[in-house]
């Protein structure tokens, strides 16, 4: 049988290697900016590692996320460009604005010299990352897509402009939010929100699944009444009536004329039998506060706890 | 065999008017949501009545009545007057291909919806007075600058003049939408959806606007059949048989942008329906301006509700922009049609 011990011998070196190897990829996340000769090696969402000299002090962001996180860490002066969208803070409007997103163009980014540009996975090319990285500018691409990822992308951009302390006590704070709105979540009475994402007027759209609203709903014991659908999505009137949410949370901008958001959805033919309608049970968050990975997902969370749970 | 007559007799409007109906009400039962026929019957018998709503019935008033009639009947009635748009500028410009959306008359209405909605130009008291009038107007000074550039370049404006400047002045406002959008930032970032048709949220008084318009602006372009009829032999024939061409041509193509303008301030850009229906109906009726105009607006209520229909339900809960199922439906039919006519023409 000394053929079989072989094979045997053989598999459980390969399984060694194969969990070794394993153990080795596994990027991990509390790690973030561990000097190791002096250099700065920071690992990305995409498991890339970018090596600095010392923290970035020329960065450019290109996500609103991203942006907020910079500025909530206090670095917002090593911010020498930023993308379109990026609408928060105000000082952020300051910064030299660039396109981003499938319009990302290489000369703005470029002529801002930076050190490190900060961006999205989803519309950038191979071809624009490997430009930017030819030009000696490091990418560092971060996608969140839940709240764990968030926190994730924080130490991340922390270790970048040398701010780890206030990333975890950014990340703590989070923590600490979103575990006193859970508190109410085993109440046995299911509750049901609907997130609105483009008014009736423009065609419905709907937050569903995999979506930070439907996660921080989850969260505080509320079921979306749009979880079967996933992403952002155009929905039917019908089954918003059908479907009958005792919350409704609209994000529609509000410009100052005109009927509010909220009052414009009280006052759609046969949404006033809704539950939510009935009881004025709306809530309007006008700065995208839980449609971005960031910082102020927990106060929107708050915002949205209080409606549901405050007068109780 | 019996000879044609040149109009419709009651009989046969009769019939039209049955199909409609059934596709209406086919409509009517069915829907994201799914109500049992007997609920639909009952409901729709209550509400006809006046009578008191059970407690019960409530929710399904509320989708049956409120929400899911009135987007059947506007859609019934744009399908209406979209084809019977397409139609008469087919006739008008000896054009099988003429229609809003290749023309481009549809986008330049979108462009002037746009325009309304991103720097918020309102009418007092009329909640979407200020973008039917800007899409009615700019659906009017589209159609007139599509086709004075046209018979500069070609008098006789032959198919494939008209179609390239109409593709051409598409693109040119499209980029001028996109420009608006740009320049208003936020407020309008919801439109690009808007801009594939999207009939959710429609009322009664949308609907009664609608009927309004097709009224006002259908039955003069109805009445102009005869004259039609000599247009679509030629300009030049219609001059010589008596009719007052620039009058005939002005009142069509006034009504005709009038139609498109208000369709699209309320519903978005609809593609195809007015290029496809007409066509179709043309197999049944022969080319007669007197029976294509008026079957015309009964098979594109059809059409229009069935594409709505699928669009409704296809995906549920989602819904789909009524765009997407008649550009996807009418090009391929419209393909059939073309296929099959050119070999009927060659054998």
């Amino acid at each position: 049988m000394r053929k079989g011990n072989k094979i045997v011998a053989a598999a459980l070196l390969l399984a060694l290697t194969v969990f070794a190897l394993w153990g080795c990829g596994s990027p991990g996340g509390s790690q973030q900016g561990e000097r190791t000769d002096g250099a700065l090696v920071v690992t990305d969402m995409k498991g890339r590692e970018i090596v600095l000299d010392a923290p970035a002090s020329r960065v450019v962001a290109l996500t609103a996320s991203d942006c907020e996180i910079i500025y909530a860490l206090g670095a917002g002066d090593c911010l020498v460009g930023r993308g379109e969208y990026c609408n928060y803070p105000e000082e952020a409007l300051q910064v030299t604005e660039v396109s981003s997103g499938t319009e990302t163009n290489l000369e703005q980014i470029l002529a801002l010299q930076p050190e490190v540009v900060v961006m999205n996975a989803m519309d950038q090319s191979e071809e624009q990352v490997e430009a930017l990285e030819k030009a000696g500018i490091q990418v560092v691409i971060n996608a969140a897509s839940t709240i764990e990822e968030t926190y994730r992308s924080m130490e991340i951009i922390g270790a970048l402009v040398g701010r780890e302390e206030e990333a975890s006590a950014m990340i703590d704070s989070m923590k600490q939010a979103f575990a006193e709105v859970a508190e109410h979540r085993e109440d046995g009475e299911e509750r049901t929100v609907y997130f609105e994402v483009s008014p009736l007027e423009w065609g419905l759209w709907a937050a569903g699944d995999n979506t930070f609203m439907n996660e921080v709903a989850e969260m505080m014991g509320l079921t979306n009444i749009f979880k079967d659908v996933d992403g952002w999505a155009a929905v039917s009137e019908e089954q918003v009536l059908q479907r009958n949410p005792d919350y409704i949370v609209t994000v529609a901008m509000y410009f100052g004329e005109g009927v509010t958001p909220v009052e414009e959805i009280m006052s759609r033919p046969g949404w006033e039998e809704l539950t939510a309608v009935k009881n004025g049970k709306l809530l309007n968050l006008q700065n995208d506060e839980l449609s971005r990975p960031g910082p102020r997902l927990a106060e929107g969370a708050k915002l949205l706890y209080e409606m549901v749970y405050g007068e109780e | 065999m019996k000879p044609r007559t040149e109009k419709f007799r009651i009989c046969e409007y009769a019939i039209l008017t049955a199909v409609t109906a059934t596709v209406f009400l086919l409509c009517t039962c069915m829907g994201s949501v799914s109500i049992a026929l007997s609920d639909t019957v009952r409901v729709i018998g209550l509400q006809l009545r006046g009578a008191a709503i059970p407690e019960a019935l409530q929710s399904t008033v509320n989708i049956l009545w409120t929400v899911r009639i009135p987007r059947v009947i506007c859609v019934a009635l744009s399908g209406a007057a979209l084809s019977l748009c397409g139609g008469a500028m087919q006739g008008l410009l000896k054009n099988p291909l003429a229609d809003g959306s290749t023309l481009g008359v549809s986008s330049g209405a979108s462009l002037g919806a746009v325009i309304a909605i991103a720097f918020g130009i309102q009418i007092p008291g009329f909640a979407m007075g200020g973008t039917m009038i800007l899409s009615v107007g700019f659906a009017f000074l589209s159609l007139l600058l599509i086709l004075s550039a046209a018979y500069k370049l070609d008098a006789s404006l032959s198919t494939s003049t008209v179609v390239l400047i109409g593709v051409i002045y598409s693109m040119f406002t499209s980029s001028l939408i996109n420009l608006v959008i740009t320049f208003a930032g936020d407020k309008v970032r919801n439109i690009t959806f808007w801009t594939m048709g999207s009939l959710q949220g429609s009322t009664y008084a949308n609907a009664a606007f609608l009927a309004g318009a097709l009224v006002v602006f259908g039955l003069p372009v109805l009445t102009r059949a005869g004259e039609l009829n000599a247009f679509s032999v030629g300009e030049d024939n219609a001059r010589n048989v008596g009719v007052n061409v620039k009058s005939v041509k002005m009142v069509v193509l006034v009504c005709v942008s009038a139609l498109i303008g208000v369709c699209v301030s309320i519903g978005g850009t609809i593609g195809f329906v007015g290029l496809v229906t007409p066509h179709m109906t043309r197999f049944l009726t022969g080319p007669n301006h007197r029976k294509l105009l008026p079957a015309s607006m009964f098979f594109g209520a059809c059409f229009l509700m069935a594409a709505d229909l699928v669009a409704r339900t296809m995906l549920r809960p989602l819904d789909l922009p009524i765009g997407v199922v008649t550009s996807f439906v009418g090009s391929l039919t419209f393909l059939a049609i073309f296929y099959s006519s050119r070999r009927e023409r060659a054998s």
